[in-house]
């Protein structure tokens, strides 16, 4: 398996697309922490403006972890695309190419050849996850230097201390690595059934588009399925910048993406060992 | 099953809807075989190959390969097998090197030695292009390569679809070496269907023909040739009046008119007072060939087998 596994990742990293995430973020990332350096805090401030007039509020806000902070929530959205870029290419790549008449005439099963690819994909998103974990909070504590952090969401206010905040981060990174593993999932299942490039990753961007309206639509008729909905929970990481955190919130989340990734690989586990390789 | 078979398929077939795409195959390749799948295009040849190679999961039937079921030990019944289907492809965005180890690891579960790789591909001519990628290879050096991945893990039986589609008349002479070359001094069995019947003829020691979907006969080809070794084309003018004369002689069987000139089935020894009669006749006769070849055979068995 693991030299299986070895092989899939180099293919994976063999490829020009499995890289156009990485500078993606590798590009927009210096970039919001230049904008961010030229607006010298503009951006803290107007966020805390309502603060303000209430507390007193003293030390460095505009820091390395308030930076990390607005990152996350402004790549989540485009994160999934670069994911589905290649999660999307795994199985229809090889399809295209013809490929499959060269591996899966060999004494492997079909089972352990797609846990391999299975795997590969997951492996990447993990990088792709790390490495924006790396370059927002790495450049932005070594640019904007430490300090504390006040989280603000629809719930209320929270003020994290600058000693428990590198916890709190690797907490929602590994989260926000959960959450899109259930992305990369989706581009798989997709993967295996359809036989262009392009495809998958538009499916996938649709199906996530399609579910966030849902997910943020005001309407009693689909507040029961809300809770149903992989996207509704698509924000767990954010739940990890609260103080104390809300546990049943967080393995609800948690349980509910572990089952979409387990319906998703299940289905192409099930449909690829009986699919005709007719390409 | 005897070790000495190499493949059997059973009442092999593979159904899309409503349409057999290859039924009741019964195919048997014995150990040294050259074994030659002959057929027309669209005649279920590819669908055989894929479903022995397990690329495609048979409607109906079982496949054994060194006496394994296919469907039950489907790794080992493949341990020892090797195939190019249809065209070879393989990850142009990699080196030969790198794709012959993906290729060998697959089979050995591990990756396979680089000494071996690279003398596997200096057999076929690639060594010195092997760290290049594959999407710069012409199309008769992937056909190589193709074979080079194939001869990687010392296999004993391999198939081969269509080998020689879309090579130049030297690149199909190469191909028709290499097996030959690959069965006698290596002793691999061979499994290569065509569609050309000079192909199959002049490399095969077996072969089985497939028709619109169905193995119409399988069995040595010397014995199938002598089958049609009487078959003689008679080119002879007026070929109205000539035809007449040839069906009214009794050593004359099945004459038909095509356009070649008359064939029909006559004993070597009845050719000559044929002939004698022809001329008496007044009918020229520009020549009489004997068609002692797998293509009539071929024709033959397929317009039989088309007319049913």
């Amino acid at each position: 398996m693991l030299n299986l596994l070895y092989w899939e990742l180099f293919k994976t990293f063999a490829k020009w697309r499995t890289y156009i995430g990485f500078i993606a973020v590798g590009v927009l990332i210096p970039f919001i922490l230049w904008i961010m350096w030229i607006e010298g805090g503009d951006f803290i401030k107007y966020q805390l403006r309502s603060l303000q007039s209430e507390f007193l509020i003293t030390g460095n806000l505009f820091n390395g972890w308030a930076i990390a902070q607005i990152i996350m929530n402004g790549l989540w959205v485009h994160v999934p695309a670069l994911i589905a870029l290649v999660a999307g290419d795994q199985l229809s790549g090889e399809a295209t190419a013809g490929t499959f008449r060269l591996t899966l005439i060999r004494p492997v099963s079909r089972a352990r050849f797609l846990n391999a690819k299975y795997l590969a994909t997951l492996l990447y998103t993990a990088a792709l996850i790390v490495v924006i974990a790396a370059m927002s909070v790495g450049l932005g504590l070594w640019i904007f230097g430490s300090g504390d952090l006040i989280a603000i969401d629809r719930e209320g206010i929270v003020i994290l201390s600058e000693a428990d905040l590198p916890m709190h981060f690797l907490f929602a990174f590994t989260l926000a690595m959960w959450s899109m593993f259930t992305v990369a999932s989706l581009a798989f299942f997709i993967s295996a059934l359809v036989e262009n490039a392009i495809g998958p990753i538009i499916i996938t961007m649709t199906v996530i588009a399609v579910c966030y309206i849902i997910t943020f639509l005001p309407v009693a008729s689909v507040e029961g399925i809300k809770p149903w909905l992989f996207t509704t929970h698509m924000n767990v990481w954010q739940q990890a910048l609260r103080d104390p955190y809300d546990w049943s919130a967080i393995i609800d989340s948690v349980l509910v993406l572990g089952a979409y990734d387990l319906a998703f690989w299940g289905t192409t586990m099930l449909l690829f060992v009986r699919k005709d390789i007719l390409s | 099953m005897t070790p000495d078979i190499i493949l059997r398929t059973t009442h092999l077939g593979k159904k899309y809807r409503d349409r057999w795409a290859s039924q009741e195959i019964d195919l048997e390749v014995r150990r040294g075989d050259v074994f030659g799948l002959l057929g027309p295009n669209g005649a279920g040849k590819s669908t055989t190959i894929r479903m022995i190679l397990s690329l495609i999961r048979p409607t109906a039937g079982r496949v054994e390969l060194f006496g394994r079921d296919l469907h039950r030990e489907r790794e080992k019944a493949l341990q020892k097998v090797a195939g190019i289907v249809e065209k070879p492809d393989f990850y142009l965005y990699l080196s030969a090197f790198r794709n012959m180890q993906i290729a060998g690891s697959l089979t050995l579960g591990r990756t396979p030695e680089s000494r071996k790789v690279m003398d596997t591909l200096a057999l076929v001519g690639l060594a010195e292009r092997a760290l290049d990628r594959v999407k710069t290879y012409s199309h008769g050096m992937k056909q190589r390569l193709g074979i080079a991945q194939a001869l990687l893990t010392d296999p004993e039986f391999i198939l081969l679809d269509e080998p020689t589609n879309g090579l130049d008349p030297q690149g199909m002479k190469e191909v028709r070496e290499l097996v030959r070359t690959l069965s006698v001094e290596r002793g691999i069995t061979i499994l290569l269907s065509s569609h050309l019947l000079n192909e199959v003829e002049h490399v095969a020691t077996r072969m089985a023909i497939i028709n619109k979907s169905r193995m119409v006969v399988q069995g040595e080809v010397q014995e199938l040739l002598k089958a049609s070794a009487n078959r003689v084309l008679f080119k002879l003018s007026p070929p109205k009046k000539s035809f007449s004369l040839l069906s009214a002689m009794r050593t004359v069987k099945d004459p038909s008119l095509t356009e070649e000139g008359i064939i029909a089935n006559v004993e070597q020894k009845h050719i000559p007072a044929a002939v004698a009669a022809l001329v008496k006749a007044g009918v020229r006769v520009h020549g009489v060939e004997s068609r002692h070849s797998l293509e009539e055979y071929f024709l033959n068995i397929t317009a039989e087998n088309g007319e049913q």
